[in-house]
């Protein structure tokens, strides 16, 4: 199973291109898309999911041109964006037969298919209900069922722990992680952690382009060394900012304590070295690039 | 109330940016167009039997803003009356709730909103109507006045009406479509019933809503006087005249308008005003209680259920396997569903007695007013048919489904026909039984009308708005005995035929445009 994706562009307007001559291969497994917002990763998504016409390239599924035949791919297509929505009057078994018979998945293991999912979002219990009653977190949970009706082998995630509580954020990864063994999953979100958790490879982009595609371990080996955790006083901040790259700051009694990304290898006195993480390498490619 | 300016300006372009207002203005100009017929057309918009006044400035001004009146009046309100809706759908009335704010500053600025977006339309029927002046006059002298004065006495204290009438609706009547039909029908029956009335006594002036009655009576005094006639009714709306018609004419130069008149005008802006005033103490607020008592409710029991069941983790090995299915039937099943639980279920009440009714009544009677009323009371089922999935933000998933253009659309158009035709099987059953085989056939050609419009406007514009407005004209010209308008067929034609075949060919094109325009919206979201 391969996604190839070639010299992709997406241009609104002249002013505003979502892709610009974008490449990638993404193969089985997670697929982490981290980038700042307008980086072109719904775009991309949405050109993956069909729904959305590239003004140029092209994306292959196994060797099928999905662009020119849509159809490939919806079969086996699992979708959630960013910002879906509901029928309100109908309750989770109707929602969900529904948008079964949309992927063309029927058939008398349907409903045991159904129920099997609600359990897996933890949903068995309102499923009888009228969606248009859930929380925000509860709708989020069967955007997520809705996309394993049909066993898909391409699964696109656009922001899919936005409302969960950190238990249920756990229980999609788990989730995902159970359905990534046979099937390409493509997840973006601003919560770096969870990408860090459970994707294979991490791609981060910025206006259109990829920066930079690796597995998390050699994305993070690429500023090992380089961050550094030191105290300094308030007045010193904007000269500091002006040498390096600060990630993060919180503030103390007199002094402001650092997280930052050296220039070089080189400390500042007094700063002691720490652990890179994801995070760090998503701020250090997004914010020193062009 | 300086915070009313930006508020309402923000509402005003909101609105102003979508399609339904452009189509709706692009569909004013052509009506103002037409409100100035050529002197030997079929029809007048403004019809006193055997008399025509000579296109003056005076008539074309006056003419202009009687007719943008009625057009406007009968349609604006379906335009604007979803202002306080969309906040709840965008989710803006919550930060608005949560702001200063009164209850009445904010029903106030959503008036003066659709006050504008209406005065908006009416701006371009005026440019219109002088346009027309200069096109039709053939050499009378130009006077602005004539053009102005009717447009600001008349047109803007209608629209004012119209626009604290849709206020008070979306207050009182909350976010249903049908109930706000029936309310604004019988206001507007009742405002428009009266308008022949001969009377220009104090009363008579004050209770003439729209303010016609006082231009209607000076042109029959004129044409009485002038001919010695005796003629009490007139019509004002679109008349279609088969065969040439003679007229004789007469030049009207105008209306003076009294201080009572504009007394009068004051009266119903200030009696909105008050109405609007009084209900801003009902408003909600968005703040929807029942809903969200019972949502808490159930969600602290969701929780404690979801707490104490025991976790499993997911295995998809142990999923049953995927059954391929693409046929349209659970579609067409679904659709069916969400039409049925739309609407509280009284309106189901009154929907299965005027179907019970249209089994026993005198069938002129159940197939040239019932039928129509109770396909009218689907407006709501109906405008929605191809519009809901995006107004529920779901257009994501069904445009990314397997062969959505060959399946979705269908399965809406099959789900709305079949509603349409269930409700309308009495009626076709006894024309049938009763050899009216042609007037049976139209009911279903007129069903596939209604539906394919719903289809059609609601692709082309992404809103139900315009079928709507385009459903209750058409209920009402009917009803108005514009043949052409009762879709159902009830009414005399020279030509039957030529008819229902003209209506399978809008049908037929309807139908071709819809699918070729939804077939490029799925791939561009």
């Amino acid at each position: 199973m391969t996604l190839e994706i070639k010299n992709l562009t997406k241009q609104y307007n002249k002013q505003k291109t979502g892709l610009s001559d974008f490449s990638i291969r993404i193969d089985k497994g997670i697929l982490g898309l981290l980038g700042p917002n307008g980086a072109g990763k719904s775009t991309l998504m949405k050109i993956i999911a069909t729904i959305s016409k590239p003004t140029g390239g092209t994306v292959f599924l196994n060797g099928e041109d999905i662009v020119k035949k849509p159809d490939t791919i919806r079969k086996t297509l699992g979708y959630l964006p960013q910002d879906f929505g509901v029928y309100p009057n109908l309750n989770a078994y109707e929602f969900l037969e529904y948008i079964a018979a949309m992927k063309g998945v029927g058939g008398s293991g349907l409903r045991k298919r159904i129920d099997m999912l609600l359990d897996g979002v933890n949903l068995t219990a309102d499923a009888k209900r009228p969606i248009g009653s859930y929380s925000g977190g509860m709708k989020q949970r069967i955007g997520i069922a809705q996309t394993l009706l049909n066993d898909p082998k391409v699964l696109i995630f656009d922001e899919p722990t936005v409302g969960l509580d950190p238990e249920e954020r756990v229980r999609f990864r788990e989730l995902i992680s159970e359905m990534a063994s046979d099937a390409i999953v493509i997840l973006s979100s601003h919560i770096v952690s969870d990408i860090e958790t459970i994707a294979d490879d991490v791609a981060i982009m910025k206006n259109g382009t990829l920066i930079d595609k690796a597995v998390p371990s050699e994305l993070i080996r690429r500023i090992e060394n380089r961050v550094f955790e030191t105290s300094i006083a308030h007045s010193d901040l904007e000269l500091f900012k002006a040498k390096h790259l600060v990630i993060n700051t919180s503030r103390q009694v007199e002094k402001i304590q650092i997280r930052y990304i050296s220039s070089s290898s080189e400390a500042e006195p007094g700063a002691k070295k720490v652990t890179a993480g994801l995070e760090d390498v998503y701020l250090f490619l997004t914010q020193s690039q062009h | 109330m300086n915070y009313l300016y930006p508020i309402i300006k923000a509402d005003y372009l909101q609105r102003s940016r979508s399609y339904a207002f452009l189509i709706t203005l692009a569909v004013t100009v052509y009506a103002a167009y037409s409100f100035v017929p050529t002197p030997d057309a079929s029809y007048t918009t403004f019809t006193i039997d055997g008399y025509r006044g000579v296109y003056n400035s005076a008539w074309v001004g006056h003419v202009s803003a009687m007719m943008s009146t009625l057009v406007l009046s009968l349609c604006g309100f379906f335009l604007v009356n979803s202002g306080i809706k969309k906040d709840i759908e965008t989710e803006v009335g919550l930060i608005i709730a949560t702001t200063q704010i009164s209850n009445f500053g904010y029903l106030l600025s959503k008036l003066l909103s659709n006050l504008l977006v209406l005065l908006t339309i009416s701006a371009c029927a005026l440019l219109m109507g002088i346009l027309m002046f200069f096109i039709r006059s053939h050499g009378y002298p130009f006077h602005i006045s004539d053009f102005l004065l009717p447009y600001f006495l008349m047109v803007v204290p209608a629209m004012f009406l119209v626009s604290g009438l849709a206020i008070l609706a979306e207050v009182f009547l909350g976010r249903k479509t049908v109930l706000h039909c029936i309310f604004y029908i019988a206001l507007f029956g009742g405002i428009m019933s009266n308008v022949n009335s001969n009377n220009n006594n104090p009363i008579e002036v004050i209770t003439d809503g729209f303010g016609i009655r006082t231009v209607v009576n000076s042109v029959k005094n004129k044409v009485n006087t002038q001919f010695n006639e005796n003629i009490e009714n007139v019509s004002l709306g679109y008349t279609i005249h088969l065969g040439k018609k003679d007229y004789k004419t007469f030049e009207w130069n105008g209306v003076s308008w009294t201080g009572f008149y504009l007394f009068s005008r004051a009266l119903w802006i200030g009696m909105i005003l008050s109405l609007v005033y009084l209900s801003s103490s009902f408003f909600h607020r968005f703040d929807f209680k029942q809903t969200v008592r019972k949502k808490k409710e159930k969600d602290q029991e969701s929780l404690l259920k979801a707490t104490t069941a025991a976790r499993t983790r997911f295995d998809k090995f142990t999923l049953p396997a995927v059954v391929p299915a693409y046929g349209i039937f659970p579609f067409i099943k679904t659709e069916l569903l969400l039409m049925v639980r739309k609407d509280s279920k009284w309106l189901w009440f009154l929907n299965i007695g005027l179907w019970i009714a249209t089994l026993f009544v005198p069938l002129h009677f159940a197939y040239t007013f019932l039928l129509p009323v109770l396909l009218f009371l689907q407006v709501g089922r109906i405008s929605e048919l191809v519009t809901k999935e995006k107004t529920n933000r779901l257009h994501y998933f069904t445009y990314a489904s397997y062969k959505p253009l060959q399946r979705m659309l269908p399965a809406q158009i099959i789900a709305g026909f079949s509603l349409l035709i269930v409700l309308s099987l009495p009626v076709i059953c006894r024309l049938f039984l009763t050899s009216g085989h042609m007037a049976a056939i139209q009911i279903i050609n007129g069903c596939l009308l209604i539906v394919m419009l719903s289809t059609f406007l609601g692709i082309v514009s992404g809103s139900k708005k315009l079928f709507e407005i385009l459903f209750f004209a058409l209920t009402y010209l009917a009803f108005q005995g514009l043949a052409v308008a009762h879709y159902l067929g009830a009414l005399p034609h020279e030509n039957y035929k030529g008819f229902i075949l003209s209506i399978l060919m809008i049908n037929v094109a309807l139908l071709i445009c819809s699918f070729a325009i939804r077939n490029y919206q799925t791939r561009n979201l």
